[in-house]
C-alpha cells in the first residue's frame, strides 16, 4: 500500500510531500525522501521491549515496571534534568514540562546545544525572518552561513532555493543567485555562484566589515578580513543589494564557533542593515525535525525556550547555568530522564562521566549510545512512523506528521502521560 | 602536530544516527578528514590511525584525505569519538566549542575502539540485541 503525503520525521525541513509503501505493516519503499530521511524512514533494529539495568547485565521488563522505576526515581530525586524532546511531537514536550513542574526539575532540550545561542542573539535583537515559501517563491538572492544543506538539509536547496522555481523566479537556477560563506569548502559551496571562505573563527570580523561597507564605509575595511580579500566583500554586498529579496540561512558554523550568539546577532544586524536598502530576512537552519517545536511548547508554557529550572517553585532560565551540559558537567543532577536525544553521543565525556553515576530513564525506539547508560530504557513509537503529532518546521509552521504503520508501541505522549499521572498520584498520598 | 578540529554533520552520519551500534556510525563519526599536505606531513596513508589529543583526553581515529578542510583544519563529523575529547565549558551559553577546539594529532599503531568500548570506558554498559 502506497501512503502519499507522509512528513518525513529527521530535519527541520519536514518535507511533507514523501511517498512510503507499506506491506506487511513494515515500511518497504520510501519515494522523495533524501538520504537521511529514507534511512530513517526504513529504520531497524527497534528495542523490543523495556530493558533495565541489572548490575552487569540487561533485564527485559515490562511496561509497568519501567514506568514505576521512572515515576520513583523522579519522585524522589532533588534535582532531576529532563533533556531532550526534539525528536518527539509537541504533545509529549507539554507533559514534559508539566512534569519537570511537578518534580520541581530542569527541563531543557537539543536546541542548548545547537541553535540555542542563536534564540539568545534574537531574544536581543528579534529578527525578520519568514517562511520557507515565501523564500521559494520569492527570493532571488540566498545566503548560507556556517550551514552546509547538502549534507544536513538535502531537500533545502531542491525544495526552496537554489533549485526550485517559485512564482516570481521561473528559471530559479538561472535567475536566483546562492552565497556561501563557510570555513570549509563544502558541497554546498561548490554549487555556489559566490563562495567566500573565512578563517575558522572569524564570522564575525566579516559580519561586521560587511556592515560597514553597506554602510558606504569600504575605506575603512582592511585588505583582508580574516582570509577574505575586501574586493570580495564589496561584491557580496553588492550582490546583496541588487537582490529584490534577499534571505540568510545560518547554521552551526555560527552558533558553535567562536563568539556562539553574538556572531548571530552580528548577522541579524546584517540583514536589518540591508534591510535600509532592501527586503532582506534570516532564519536559522534548524535541525531535528521538531527541536522548533520543543522551543516553542517551553516558551508558551514557561515563558522561555530552553534551559528552565523550576527549582524555585516558578520558570527560572539562565543558560549556562540551566543548560544539560552545564548541569551534567558540574554534576549537579541527580536523575535525568532523557526523551527523543541521544546525549552519550552528542555531550563532551565529562557530561557522560556524570551520566554514569546517576539513575537514567530513557524513551527511545532504538539502542543508542546513550542506552549504555540507562537504568531504564522504554522503547516507544517513532512520531511520524508509527505515532503522529505534531511538529514545527525550520520557519515555525506546525505541521501534523502522519502514522504509516500500526504497531504495539506506546507514543512518547502515552508513556509520559502515564508517569505524570502516577507522579501526581504519589505526591498527593 | 596541532590542528584545528571542527565537526559536523555529513550525509553518512546523519543516514547511520539512529543506527549507533552499526559499524557504519562507528567509521563515520570515527574519521577525521585531513588536508593531504598535512597527511604528508605527518607520514600518513588513508585509513591510518592517529591519536587525536584535546583538552580532555584522547581518542584514535582514522585519517582520511579530504579537499573539504584547509590545512592546519581538521573536520570530524560529529559524534561520540569527538567528543570524547572536548571540553564541557559553555561560557555561560550553554553550548560548548565543538568548532574551535585545538587538538594535537600523531599517527599511532593503535586500533580505534568501538561506540560500545567508549561508553563502557565511562562507565556505561553495552546494550546490543
Ligand atoms: S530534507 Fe530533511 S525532512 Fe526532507 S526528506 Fe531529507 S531529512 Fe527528511
Amino acid at each position: 500500500m502506497i501512503v502519499k503525503d507522509v512528513v518525513c520525521p529527521f530535519c527541520g525541513c519536514l518535507c511533507d510531500d514523501i511517498e512510503v509503501d507499506v506491506a506487511e505493516n513494515r515500511v518497504v519503499a520510501v519515494t522523495n525522501a533524501c538520504e537521511l530521511g529514507t534511512k530513517k524512514l526504513m529504520g531497524e533494529k527497534r528495542m523490543k521491549n523495556p530493558i533495565l539495568r541489572d548490575g552487569d547485565t540487561w533485564k527485559d521488563i515490562t511496561y509497568d515496571e519501567a514506568i514505576r522505576y521512572t515515576v520513583d526515581m523522579l519522585t524522589h530525586a532533588e534535582r532531576p534534568l529532563l533533556y531532550g524532546w526534539s525528536g518527539t511531537h509537541g504533545e509529549a514536550q507539554c507533559v514534559g514540562v508539566h512534569m519537570a513542574e511537578l518534580v520541581r526539575g530542569v527541563i531543557d532540550n537539543t536546541s542548548s546545544v545547537c541553535h540555542g545561542p542563536s534564540i539568545l542573539a534574537i531574544q536581543e535583537v528579534g529578527h525578520p525572518g519568514c517562511t520557507l515559501g515565501v523564500v521559494k517563491n520569492r527570493a532571488d538572492l540566498v545566503i548560507y552561513w556556517g550551514a552546509n544543506p547538502i549534507d544536513a538539509h538535502p531537500r533545502h536547496l531542491s525544495r526552496y532555493t537554489r533549485y526550485a522555481d517559485g512564482f516570481f523566479l521561473e528559471n530559479a537556477f538561472r535567475d536566483r543567485k546562492v552565497i556561501v560563506m563557510d570555513v570549509r569548502k563544502t558541497e554546498t559551496a561548490n554549487i555556489a555562484d559566490e563562495f567566500v571562505q573565512i578563517k575558522p573563527g572569524g564570522d564575525y570580523a566579516v559580519l561586521s566589515a560587511l556592515r560597514a561597507i553597506v554602510r558606504g564605509k569600504e575605506d575603512i575595511v582592511p585588505r583582508t578580513v580574516a582570509g577574505v580579500t575586501r574586493e570580495q566583500l564589496i561584491r557580496v554586498v553588492d550582490l546583496c543589494k541588487a537582490a529584490k529579496f534577499g534571505a540568510v540561512y545560518f547554521g552551526l558554523g555560527l552558533t558553535m564557533t567562536r563568539g556562539k550568539y553574538k556572531n548571530v546577532r552580528n548577522a541579524i544586524e546584517l540583514v536589518s542593515e540591508l534591510n535600509r536598502h532592501t527586503k532582506f530576512t534570516i532564519s536559522a537552519m534548524r535541525g531535528h525535525y521538531n527541536v522548533y517545536g520543543s522551543n516553542e511548547v517551553n516558551t508558551w508554557m514557561t515563558g522561555y525556550p530552553f534551559g528552565i529550572d523550576f527549582s524555585r517553585g516558578i520558570a527560572f532560565y539562565n543558560p549556562g547555568e540551566t543548560t544539560a551540559v552545564d548541569i551534567l558537567a558540574r554534576k549537579e543532577c541527580d536523575a535525568a530522564l532523557i526523551v527523543g536525544s541521544d546525549p552519550a553521543a552528542h555531550f563532551p565525556r565529562s557530561c557522560l562521566k556524570h551520566l554514569a553515576d546517576i539513575p537514567v530513564v530513557q524513551l527511545d525506539p532504538y539502542p543508542n549510545a546513550t542506552t549504555a547508560f540507562c537504568n531504564v530504557q522504554i522503547p516507544v513509537a517513532v512520531t511520524g512512523i508509527d505515532a503522529e503529532g505534531t511538529a514545527y518546521r525550520m520557519d515555525g509552521v506546525p505541521i501534523r506528521t502522519r502514522k504509516v504503520l500500526s504497531t504495539s508501541y506506546p507514543s512518547d505522549e502515552e508513556v509520559l502521560s502515564r508517569i505524570y499521572r502516577e507522579m501526581q498520584e504519589a505526591q498527593a498520598v | 602536530m596541532t590542528f584545528l578540529m571542527i565537526t559536523g554533520r555529513t550525509v553518512n552520519q546523519g543516514a547511520t544516527v539512529e543506527n549507533k551500534t552499526s559499524a557504519g556510525y562507528a567509521e563515520e563519526t570515527s574519521t577525521c578528514f585531513m588536508h593531504e599536505f598535512d597527511m604528508l606531513e605527518l607520514g600518513l596513508a588513508d585509513q591510518d590511525a592517529v591519536r587525536v589529543a584535546g583538552p580532555c583526553g584522547e581518542v584514535v581515529m582514522r585519517a582520511v584525505a579530504s579537499d573539504e578542510v584547509e590545512m592546519g583544519t581538521v573536520f570530524v563529523p560529529y559524534g561520540p569519538y569527538a567528543n570524547h575529547i572536548i571540553a564541557a565549558d559553555t561560557h555561560s551559553t550553554g553550548m560548548p566549542d565543538f568548532k574551535s577546539h585545538e587538538v594535537e594529532i600523531e599517527p599511532t599503531d593503535e586500533e580505534p575502539k568501538t561506540v560500545h568500548e567508549l561508553m563502557e570506558e565511562l562507565g556505561g554498559l553495552a546494550y546490543d540485541r
